[in-house]
């Protein structure tokens, strides 16, 4: 049983179990308390000051730890932070109080206009010290540490001379920031961009991962599209297991947002992702 | 070497332009970051202007989203905010058309949606006024719920988006005539509904901060009028706070 403050809401960090995203789909079946430990909502979404996803999410909110998963501060945009963004999400944190908080290691604006995409970045020592200096500016508003995402990616800069995980590993010690391991992006973009799965989880510091997710993919004229509409594929699954033998048990998130199915589908993914915790657990008992 | 910034611009370019080119590979992929952001921006505009998107048809739906797109694109990494441009967007596209109603629909569909993420206020109840002196009502200044939205057209928007709840609505009768509502949240969602022209007017005046006394002669209320509006506006729960304005 979560510890509750006197207004019911659960306090404490969200546990190294699985956890699902919170989608509008399920506003209502939430309310039958499905067996997930914890819950996961895209930031955006909360940022009004009514609406029926806000409250939802207060009720849904009394029953689960939750984690604010931004997508749209793009925080290695060149042109800098959208601090009417960022203030916006300062206040879903203020109402909502998460445990956990999370951005993208990617940029998505340029001359004004937003791509509403997690756009790859360069991987160089100008573009390390640009994210880090950008996560150190939001860590600092928000008053809070933040989990910095690797996004999945189709194409790479011909200016990166650092890997991906060199990149971010570079980013988490300047900004001192967490890591949120998304490992179904690391296969999409291995398999994308012939690179190692395997030495990318490596290749992480492990200490500083936060929080894994997991989504679906879809296969396309041989690329692999990270669009969050499907199971979790069974290579992806193995590359879980990897990771969890290799960082220890984390908060693992089951993404799903296209196509998303019942909730029950999402609570038996999840189920299997608590599987493979309890074997690592297991292992180390 | 280039810059952080201009490897973004350029890649930004290229988004726009596959003729620009953008130190990446394969540059081919490029195409894939350009579907993804005209779906997502598109995706926006259907989840706003659903009933639109049904008049319409998917397939012209996605040319007037490119369309808007070009001229109008995201300014936030929010997509809530993609179509608030696109009613002023379809008047100027659809002017002089058959088609220039569909304007004032998604007019009707931005403030649904505008309605949909405010709050619903406490309301008051006409005992309120009670409170305030016989020469004092003249000046009293009404709060409305901050969710309420006002919207008139020369078109029956509001009978064609009532109509189109549902698959298979019939098709949109233009003899219906002009028409004005309101967009308001309620608990359980969003109420869209038909007003008299006069409550409209009434409601619009007090919404611009009008005094009553101003809002009744704008609303051109009689006595017994103005005593079924008031019951409206307050049985409705829409009034959220009175306040006497200060004697000239």
């Amino acid at each position: 049983m979560s510890r509750l403050d006197p207004r019911g809401v659960p306090l404490g960090p969200v546990p190294a179990r699985a956890g699902i995203g919170l989608r509008s789909v399920h506003h209502d079946a939430i309310a039958t308390r499905p067996p997930v430990g914890w819950l996961e909502a895209h930031s955006e979404n909360y940022f009004h000051d009514g609406g029926t996803a806000v409250r939802a999410l207060e009720r849904a909110r009394a029953n689960y730890p939750l984690s604010l998963h931004g997508v749209g501060l793009a925080l290695g945009s060149a042109d800098g932070i959208d601090r009417e963004h960022l203030a916006r999400i300062k206040r879903a944190i203020q109402r909502f109080e998460p445990a956990l908080v999370s951005e993208h290691a990617c940029w998505g604006h340029a001359g004004g206009e937003h791509f509403n995409d997690l756009l790859p970045l360069p991987f160089t020592d100008e573009a390390v010290e640009w994210l880090a200096a950008q996560v150190r500016e939001a860590q600092d508003f928000l008053g809070r540490q933040l989990l910095i995402e690797n996004v999945s990616a189709y194409v790479a800069f011909e200016h990166s001379h650092l890997t991906e995980w060199e990149f971010l590993g570079a980013v988490v010690e300047r900004a001192g920031c967490g890591l949120l391991l998304d490992v179904n992006n690391v296969y999409v973009s291995a398999r994308n961009l012939g690179l190692d799965a395997r030495a990318f989880i490596d290749g992480v510091p492990a200490a500083e991962v936060g929080e894994i997710h997991l989504a679906g993919h879809a296969v396309h004229d041989g690329v692999l599209i990270d669009d969050h509409g499907s199971r979790v594929c069974d290579d992806v699954w193995d590359l879980y297991s990897y990771a969890i033998s290799r960082l220890g048990p984390r908060p693992t998130l089951i993404e799903w947002d296209t196509d998303v199915p019942t909730l029950d589908t999402l609570v038996a993914e999840a189920a299997r992702a608590d599987r493979v915790l309890r074997e690592v657990r297991g292992l180390a008992a | 070497m280039a810059s952080l910034r201009e490897l973004q611009h350029s890649f930004a370019a290229a988004l726009r332009d596959p003729a620009a080119s953008c130190a990446v590979r394969p540059a081919a992929r490029l195409e894939l970051y350009r579907l993804n952001a005209s779906a997502n921006f598109r995706g926006a505009l259907a989840l706003t202007f659903p009933v639109l998107l049904r008049r319409v048809g998917a397939d012209y739906f996605t040319q007037l989203a490119h369309f808007y797109r070009e001229r109008f694109p995201s300014r936030s990494g929010d997509l809530h905010w993609a179509g608030r441009d696109f009613p002023d967007f379809l008047a100027a596209h659809l002017a002089g058309g058959d088609y220039a109603w569909l304007a004032d629909l998604a007019r009707l569909e931005w403030a649904r949606q505008a309605s949909a993420v405010e709050a619903v206020t406490a309301p008051v109840g006409a005992e309120v006024l009670a409170a305030f002196a016989p020469e004092q009502l003249d000046r009293l200044q009404f709060t409305l719920q901050p969710s309420l939205r006002l919207v008139d057209s020369p078109f029956p928007v509001f009978t064609v988006w009532l109509a189109n709840q549902g698959e298979n609505a019939p098709p949109a009768d233009q003899s219906v005539g002009p028409e004005c509502g309101m967009t308001l949240a309620r608990p359980d969602g969003v109420e869209v509904a038909r007003l008299a022209p006069d409550l409209f007017s009434y409601l619009s005046a007090l919404a611009g901060g009008a005094t009553l006394g101003d809002a009744v002669t704008r609303a051109a209320l009689d006595g017994p009028r103005l005593t079924q509006v008031l019951a409206h506006s307050f049985g409705e729960q829409l009034v959220t706070d009175v306040v006497a304005a200060p004697a000239c």
